[in-house]
């Protein structure tokens, strides 16, 4: 559950990028978030995972208080969300299936354990073929797969994604779209995407939000 | 060989560091054992009126006092017995000043025992100092002061050497930015975030021990390398070889993990 009251964004104190956002997101639910560049959509995705302080308001995510969240806290919180960037930064340094690894093991989970999860995962992506193999050395379309299946390793309450299918064509695209499709009927994860495009024939119910201005509106 | 590369900017001046703390403790070493080989080579007698509190002088010069032995004078009684009755035998006892013997922790210079003579006759109570030395005082001072040189030679490096090693630190935070960032996002401690940086740091300390650790094996097996062969006549020159390393592996880890912990004190400040 993620619940915004009277919340305010900024980089600096001059102009507030999101002014009085009020919004409701509850559990297993399917959102998409839009509006014009620049109108601060990444800002608000970053600010659920406290990469953005709120200047005002409260939101809590799973009943945390993000407002003000650092050290052990936050930690916590990030526990507990599973993210996809549009670039989907991954650790290059670092095989696809380490990759997928990463927050299991942050998580606590031992080597083996978290590699046999990384395995069924990358299974689940149709990626095993390539367990071994470094991110610059996969597709685009695969790499955001890869980051699909690392947001869902540690079986989060809630996946965000910023622009998840931006950088894909559009067979890539419905394959990442098919994903959090998968993860949000059958593992019943709230899903909240920030995207230009809401993709046609989702084949789903899910409630759309827009930024205009700073105000936060309920599209549908 | 990009990990040798990467820790190359680490390892060179930690082993700059190790080498000269090594040098020093050799230096330590050769005062140390030329200290208690003339340590006794000194002596102060003081003759008191009554008898003196040993616990009332501690410290001589900035040396600490190690014993306070008194020297009985039944000897001198002994000699003139047969000449006095036992009268003035008696008397004589009381009247016999106190003679005592004075060692210090460590071998004075002549400009301290002098030092030592002057605040003695401050004391009422003490009515002659006497002191005698043999004078190592040349050797003695040129060592203390190789000693001195090499310590403070080992302070600066120590100072250079924390400076670079931060800066190599930094750097790694800076090349391992994007890791560290993608990491923290999944919310994990600095601490674990930077884990590969701590390998490196620790990995290149560990090598910086074991090439230092080679070095002072070879040189306590070939003191002529370091010290002339003639010195080995004047002064004994024995190293106990499994406690100075143990010095130097503490100083490799410390120092590196003091600077390691430094940056991310400072990444996490600025970053949390």
């Amino acid at each position: 559950m993620i619940e915004a009251k009277n919340i305010y964004l900024s980089y600096d104190d001059n102009k507030y990028i999101i002014k009085k956002g009020n919004f409701t997101i509850k559990p297993k639910e399917f959102i998409f978030i839009g509006g014009n560049s620049g109108s601060g959509k990444s800002t608000l995705l970053k600010s659920f995972y406290g990469d953005i302080p709120l200047k005002h308001g409260s939101l809590k995510i799973e009943n945390q208080e993000v407002f003000g969240i650092k050290g052990k806290k936050l930690r916590v919180l990030r526990k507990d969300i599973g993210i996809i960037f549009q670039d989907y930064k991954l650790i290059n340094e670092y095989t696809i299936e380490e990759n997928i690894m990463i927050p299991l093991k942050i998580n606590g989970y031992s080597h083996e354990v978290s590699r046999d999860q990384a395995n069924k995962l990358l299974a689940h992506v149709r990626l095993t073929h390539r367990a071994g193999y470094y991110p610059n050395e996969l597709s685009g379309g695969e790499q955001q797969r890869v980051a699909v299946a690392r947001a869902l390793a540690h079986n989060p309450k809630i996946i965000i994604a910023d622009e998840p299918t931006g950088n894909l064509d559009d067979y890539s695209a419905e394959v990442v779209w098919n994903l959090l499709k998968g993860a949000n009927e059958q593992l019943g994860i709230t899903i909240v995407v920030v995207t230009h495009r809401v993709p046609k024939n989702l084949g789903i119910k899910f409630r759309q939000l827009s930024i205009e201005d700073g105000i936060i509106y309920e599209v549908s | 060989m990009r990990f040798l590369k990467n820790i190359f900017a680490f390892l060179i001046p930690l082993l700059s560091m190790l080498i000269t703390f090594s040098i020093f403790l050799l230096i330590n070493n050769v005062v140390e054992n030329y200290k208690s080989k003339i340590s006794r080579d000194y002596s102060i007698v003081i003759v008191t009126n009554t008898p003196l509190v040993k616990e009332s002088i501690n410290e001589l010069a900035g040396i600490k006092v190690e014993n306070i032995q008194t020297l009985p004078n039944d000897k001198i009684i002994t000699s003139i017995k047969s000449s006095l009755s036992d009268n003035s035998i008696e008397l004589l006892k009381q009247k016999l000043p106190n003679f005592y013997q004075i060692y210090l922790e460590i071998f004075p210079t002549s400009s301290e025992l002098e030092e030592i003579k002057q605040t003695l006759l401050q004391n009422k109570n003490i009515r002659k100092v006497e002191v005698f030395y043999k004078n190592h005082n040349q050797i003695y001072l040129l060592l203390l002061l190789l000693n001195s040189v090499s310590f403070i030679l080992f302070f600066i490096i120590t100072l250079f050497a924390i400076i670079i090693i931060a800066k190599q630190i930094k750097l790694w935070f800076h090349e391992h930015s994007v890791k560290i960032a993608i990491l923290r996002l999944h919310g994990a401690s600095v601490l674990y975030s930077a884990s590969s940086i701590l390998n490196y740091a620790l990995f290149s300390s560990f090598l910086a021990f074991v090439i230092c650790a080679l070095f002072l094996f070879y040189v306590s097996n070939n003191m002529t390398v370091l010290f002339p062969l003639e010195l080995h006549d004047i002064i004994d020159i024995k190293i106990n070889l499994s406690v100075e390393l143990m010095k130097i592996f503490l100083l490799s880890f410390c120092i590196s993990i003091f600077t390691i912990f430094g940056v991310l004190l400072k990444y996490k400040i600025n970053n949390d």
